[in-house]
């Protein structure tokens, strides 16, 4: 069914992010009930699940952009290094530097490639032309478009294709130098190759930053994911190693899900 | 047309064949643009005919003499501008403030639909009640006078609601997926707002403005109350004026000079042509960089 080779189960064990018993609900109707989760430091932890069983709603909770624009109900814990967010103990834009989000489709501002990827760190405070510029350029590495873009860091966003313009957002995302990554379907609507490009930037990033990737195809999270969490309905179903989640599930929805029962 | 059922393959034939209906539709379309352009055309030209030639370099740097039957309009070309620019400074902080805080701080509830629904109206309001009201308000009540400052400030409040209304618009168009990105990056509502919202909504918030030097240009009953028709020229804010309009009203109403008149009304024309070239010049040039 799964023909990628796993990646390695020994990663890292401190705990970077922790979900306990959160629930998430829009007015009267509930998105999450219950979820716990952990998400281990330097690993990419993928999450996985059929339309509408919460995995964005999820991610947008741990920046807490759930609650700041959608007004979701949020109850229960998130800690970011033991810092509980829900009760603000981490300052909002400081979080939101700390932790990189990319949504599913490209999100480029209308403005240059370099006016983009500078965007977060002049907010930051940085202002030094040469502090901004070596900020671009290793990110544009970091997000392998740097050999494609370097010429043209004047040109507008806009005009990148697809894939570009969703590795630029990576990019952007990291010239913050974030701690956490979350990324939501980031490769939805790509072509195999800005996919796999993607894919090893991710892997590569992994050596020192948590990344969080919701993926709606399940191969990706087989290829990337050190550990990965299965969603249904608002439920954490079950949250394994890569390895073990699919080649032996412990609960019979996810073996139902993985081998295209529903979803 | 026939009540059969319409299944494909048995409807009766159109009437008229789709392509004529289609050179019908096209011809009617081009004579309505023909014909606005056209007459757009015909009010420039008439003015520019019959004011053109007056026009002079000592039209323009003169003060009129004789109450305007000799001499120019620089007292007017200035009153003009500076009442405009009053107007302006007022209308473009107070209008954008009240379209930022009503689409991006209230949820469009009660209160924004009041505040909507009154600018609509005063949007309706004809200049005269505006000038009416300067003139009770600004000029007696507040002690300015006939001056620069009532007429700026009566004028403001004339273009107020075409300035809040296209900023809004402006504002509510530009993609929400935009702020949540600055989000991402650790903006602030309010850095939001500046850095990205505004940016992106600046040509439809320029359009606005752009309206309303318009109106404040060429606007008589609603400065003749509130700047008052001084020929001298104005240099305080505290200075009466008669601004360009009103000089052409008055020079063409009370007789004095016709051709001055029309020379006046060409300054006019002229001017607001420029003025909107470069905005709109300036505009362009803006968004170019911004996508
Ligand atoms: N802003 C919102 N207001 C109200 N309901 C919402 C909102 N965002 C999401 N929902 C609801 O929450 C549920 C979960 O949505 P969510 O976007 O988290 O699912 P998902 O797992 O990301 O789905 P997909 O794979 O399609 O992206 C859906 O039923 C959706 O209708
Ligand atoms: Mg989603």
């Amino acid at each position: 069914m799964i023909d990628a080779p796993y990646r390695g189960a020994e990663v890292g064990e401190r705990t970077k992010i922790e979900v306990v018993d959160l629930s998430v609900r829009y007015g009267s109707s509930v998105v999450l009930r219950g979820v716990n989760l952990r998400i281990r430091e330097r690993s990419i932890h993928a999450i996985i699940g059929p339309a509408g069983s919460g995995k964005t709603s999820l991610l947008r909770t741990l920046n807490l952009l759930a609650i700041e624009v959608d007004g979701a109900r949020v109850d229960g814990a998130v800690t970011l290094d033991g810092k509980h967010l829900l009760l603000g103990e981490v300052p909002l834009a400081q979080l939101r530097r700390r932790v990189g989000m990319v949504f599913a489709s490209p999100q480029p501002l209308p403005r240059s490639i370099y006016e983009n990827l500078v965007f977060g760190p002049r907010l930051a405070g940085v202002r030094k032309r040469v502090d901004l510029d070596a900020l671009v350029e290793s990110s544009l590495r970091q997000a392998q478009l740097w050999d494609e873009v370097k010429d043209r860091l004047d040109v507008s966003a806009l005009k990148l294709s697809g894939g570009q313009q969703q590795r630029l957002c990576i990019a952007r995302a990291l010239a913050l130098q974030p701690e956490v990554l979350l990324l939501d379907e980031p490769c939805s609507g790509l072509d195999p190759i800005s996919t796999l490009k993607i894919e090893e930037a991710l892997t590569e990033l992994s050596e020192r930053i948590t990344i969080v990737l919701v993926t709606n195809n399940t191969k990706q999270a087989a290829r990337v994911g050190d550990r990965v969490a299965f969603f249904l309905l608002g439920e954490m179903v079950e949250d394994a190693p890569a390895d073990r989640l699919f080649t032996a599930p412990s609960d019979p929805r996810t073996n139902d899900y993985l081998s295209g029962r529903f979803g | 047309m026939s009540t059969t059922s319409p299944s494909l393959g048995r409807m009766s034939p159109p009437l008229v064949a789709p392509r004529v209906t289609q050179i019908v539709a096209k011809t009617l379309l081009w004579a309505a643009t023909a014909l606005t352009v056209g007459v757009l055309v015909f009010i420039v030209a008439f003015v520019l005919r019959r004011g053109l030639p007056y026009v002079t370099g000592d039209f323009l740097t003169e003060a009129p003499r004789d109450m305007g039957r000799a001499g120019g309009i620089l007292p007017m070309i200035v009153g003009t501008l500076y009442v405009t620019a009053v107007a302006v400074a007022v209308a473009t902080p107070l209008g954008l403030g009240t379209a930022i805080y009503l689409t991006e701080y209230t949820r469009g509830g009660f209160l924004t639909r009041v505040v909507r629904f009154g600018a609509e109206c005063l949007a309706g309001v004809p200049s005269i009640i505006f000038g009416l009201f300067g003139f009770v308000f600004f000029v007696i009540t507040l002690g300015m006078g006939w001056s620069v400052l009532a007429g700026g400030l009566t004028l403001a409040f004339m273009i107020l609601p075409t300035v809040i209304r296209t900023a809004e618009e402006a504002v509510k168009s530009v993609p929400p997926q935009y702020r949540e990105v600055a989000y991402t990056l650790g903006a602030s509502k309010w850095q939001a707002i500046v850095k990205v919202v505004l940016p992106s909504a600046l040509p439809g918030i320029l359009t606005g403005i752009i309206l309303g030097i318009g109106r404040s240009l060429s606007e008589t009953a609603a400065v003749i109350f509130t700047a008052g028709s001084s020929l001298k020229m104005p240099v305080s804010l505290f200075d009466p004026a008669r601004t360009m309009s009103v000089h052409f009203y008055l020079l063409a109403r009370e007789g004095i000079s016709m051709p001055k008149a029309y020379a006046t009304a060409a300054v006019l024309v002229l001017a607001i042509l420029v003025i909107n070239a470069t905005a709109y010049g300036l505009m362009h040039r803006f968004m170019k960089r911004f996508s």
